[in-house]
């Protein structure tokens, strides 16, 4: 009874066969260098930057996400790089299962756990285990990580506390019910 | 705000009833499902707060590497790898080599470069950039900085005034745990372990600070009394107080921006007192976390045992109540339902929808819906009940004085379904159900229940059960909300759920109570309180009824 559908146009997405659900209005780039879990919801004016791979022939993956995933709207993900001996490089990045992006946050991760929560205007260029939770309006620089089960908020991003040992259900649950809920309108 | 419902933990008080839902100290009572944990012993929910905690394991938070807790002394309780935080943000350091030496042509010589970069190295904020060269502190090698930084904590007058108090007492509390060991062991309670050096302290305290009175804790017999006279007199090298003082003195008097102290926050990690200068201030060592045991505060039995890797996020043992209770929602069935009927073509009726149901208006009569869902393998009979006696602080009539009443008593009623009703057993193929199934399943549900009692007028169908799917029941309240209402509709609920405590299935219970497990078909009741917040009663603009 609680899962009110959140009804959105059905002309604006495009449902793969995986269940996967991205909007028209996101900009996807490299899509070949992009993988989606299933069910994962892409939103309005998301931008995703596939093409930004690593030198070299061929393809190569870049941006993986999960199952379950949410990116919000006007997201921007893109592949950390780094200068190594010389040679400025992309390194590819990847998300786990059941995880939600808010709106207008920026990702340049390198890896982000499973059933991990980040708020909206966040900024993240780290690593973040499994269950974790990152509040809104949060600024996490490089070389920081966000250790499993753990809120981080501010600016720098400092750990705030532990999150209950049920957080993974939890997630699960919420993450399973959105996408549920995230229904075309009839029309 | 979202109605919700918050559940009881009564934290070992004897009287199981929760305090009233609307005092600002009680919130501490009430917890989202998800944070409370049920021992099966005690057949009781316990909290975060109630719980004893002990240590499983120590893990820095930002390298993950877990250290073993011998070595979580010597390192004082902080990282011993490369992880540091920025005294000026508390935002995590790299180690930034220097610039490579320039070639003769003018280009930097990416041949002979080093994979780690060239001495001298620095300590590096990527975020307020403050590096370390601006206290003076430069490495050589860009490993093992950790030890150096530590060998200068270890070399601060107060660090090495607490190792000679540590050793003076050693030798003393060696002696006293050896002999009082069973005790020490039996008394694991938040209280003050009453032991000879507490003793030995306070009395020391007492002879030094005149005014202090003596701490005299229980007698305990002739050896302590021996004992506390045997220890020697110490004697401290650093003089209290001090020179430092002078020159801090001095240097709040010339000070010129504010930035200019350290603050608080800056100078809160820091295991001793530091400069208050924040131009001063050096880099630390990430303090370590720990992952946690939790235990039931009566029986002693593991509610929570986690994994030892520290990335890991499963647990050895976990016993949540969300295992055990029925998780409830709460929820204005307003908004939903035009949502359904109205479709996507109204969009605007559904926000509209959604901002009345935020607030309840004085004088109106509200119909919710309660979700249970049933997490056990039995079937079980839910009965709901509203708190209604709110136990008085004295023994007044609450009508004797107007002044009081309103407080006293709630300014809605709540009519809920009396008589008991089913809610049906969690199975394990309902996880497995494709989502999309159920949502129109449940979809078409709510149409047949909507006709069936016609809108919101239908007052004879808005009490009682809606809806029965899966392991969920939807049962249906009422709020009537007084003409003259205001400030937050809250209230108490208990709830009690039975259930056949003999199924084969109920592993968890055979072990867990074995002494109310004797007689085979026994129904088994578990009572609950919960308060149900169902949002803020706005006042109303006009007298327009709803």
């Amino acid at each position: 009874m609680m899962q009110t559908p959140n009804y959105y146009s059905k002309a604006e997405f495009i449902e793969t066969d995986t269940g996967n659900k991205v909007s028209r209005r996101a900009t996807i780039s490299g899509p070949q260098n992009i993988i989606l879990g299933g069910k994962t919801i892409i939103s309005n004016g998301a931008i995703i930057r596939g093409d930004l791979k690593r030198a070299g022939p061929g393809h190569a993956v870049v941006i993986s996400l999960g199952r379950y995933c949410l990116v919000g709207e006007g997201c921007v993900m893109r592949p950390p790089y780094k200068t190594y001996r010389g040679a400025f490089n992309y390194y590819p990045m990847k998300i786990g299962d059941f995880v939600h992006i808010g709106a207008n946050t920026i990702v340049e991760a390198a890896t982000i756990g499973n059933h991990v929560e980040i708020g909206k205007n966040c900024v993240i260029f780290t690593i973040i285990k499994d269950c974790a939770k990152v509040a809104d309006n949060t600024i996490i620089p490089p070389n920081t990580v966000v250790p499993a089960l753990t809120l981080f908020a501010g600016s720098p991003g400092h750990f705030v506390e532990d999150l209950p040992e049920s957080t993974q259900e939890v997630v699960e649950a919420y993450t399973k019910s959105y996408y549920t809920r995230f229904q075309p309108a009839e029309r | 705000m979202t109605p919700s419902v918050l559940y009881h933990c009564p934290c070992l008080s004897t009287d199981p009833a929760p305090p009233p839902p609307n005092t600002p100290s009680s919130s501490y009572r009430f917890h989202p499902l998800h944070e409370l944990f049920f021992c099966e012993e005690c057949d009781a929910v316990r909290c975060n707060r109630c719980v004893s905690v002990e240590v499983s394991g120590y893990h820095c938070p930002n390298c993950l590497f877990e250290v073993p807790s011998a070595s979580v002394r010597a390192e004082k309780n902080r990282c011993a790898r490369n992880c540091f935080m920025c005294p000026n943000c508390r935002n995590t350091l790299s180690v930034v080599p220097s610039d490579p030496p320039d070639a003769d042509d003018g280009r930097a010589s990416v041949a002979n470069l080093s994979p780690v970069g060239e001495p001298p190295f620095f300590l590096y904020c990527n975020y307020c950039r403050w590096d370390s060269a601006e206290v003076d502190m430069t490495f050589e090698k860009p490993t093992g900085l950790a030890a150096q930084l530590q060998k200068f904590e270890d070399s601060a007058p107060e660090s090495l005034e607490f190792e000679r108090l540590k050793e003076h007492f050693e030798p003393f509390l060696r002696a006293s745990s050896s002999s009082s060991s069973g005790l020490s062991h039996a008394n694991h309670s938040h209280a003050t372990p009453v032991n000879p050096i507490t003793a030995a302290a306070s009395s020391a305290l007492a002879r030094d600070i005149p005014g202090v009175g003596k701490y005299t804790p229980a007698p305990r017999g002739r050896r302590d009394k021996g004992a506390r006279d045997e220890i020697s007199e110490y004697r401290s090298r650093v003089e209290v107080g001090g020179t430092k003082d002078a020159a801090n003195v001095d240097f709040m008097r010339r000070l010129e921006a504010v930035s200019q102290v350290a603050a608080l926050g800056q100078r809160w990690a820091n295991s001793w007192s530091t400069t208050l200068r924040a131009s001063e201030m050096k880099p630390l060592r990430i303090p370590l976390h720990s992952k946690k045991t939790k235990r039931c505060p009566t029986c002693r039995h593991i509610l929570i045992k986690p994994e030892q890797k520290a990335q890991s996020v499963r647990f050895k043992i976990k016993l949540v109540a969300a295992n055990y209770l029925p998780a409830m929602t709460v929820a204005f069935p307003s908004s939903q339902d035009s949502a359904r009927q109205r479709g996507a073509g109204g969009r605007q009726a559904t926000v509209e929808d959604k901002s009345g149901a935020s607030g309840l208006y004085a004088g109106g009569t509200y119909p919710f819906h309660l979700a249970l869902t049933n997490p056990l393998y039995d079937p079980i009979q839910v009965r709901l009940a509203v708190q209604r006696q709110i136990p008085p602080p004295s023994s007044s009539v609450p009508s004797a004085s107007p002044e009081k009443a309103p407080a006293r008593r709630p300014p809605f009623a709540v009519s809920l379904p009396q008589s008991a009703f089913p809610v049906a057993a969690f199975a394990e193929a309902w996880e497995y159900e494709d989502d999309e199934d159920m949502f129109g399943g449940e979809e078409d549900e709510i149409g047949g229940l909507d006709r069936e009692h016609g809108g919101p007028g239908g007052k004879g169908k808005t009490v009682g059960v809606l809806e029965r799917r899966a392991n969920v029941t939807v049962v249906g309240g009422e709020v009537v909300v007084g003409r003259d209402a205001k400030g937050p509709v809250k209230f108490n609920m208990l709830v009690s759920y039975t259930y056949r405590s003999d199924d084969p299935l109920a592993e968890d219970d055979v072990r867990a109570t074995p002494s109310r497990k004797e007689k085979a078909p026994e129904m088994k009741t578990f009572t609950f309180y919960t308060v149900v917040d169902l949002g803020l009663v706005v006042p109303r603009p006009r007298t327009g009824a709803e």
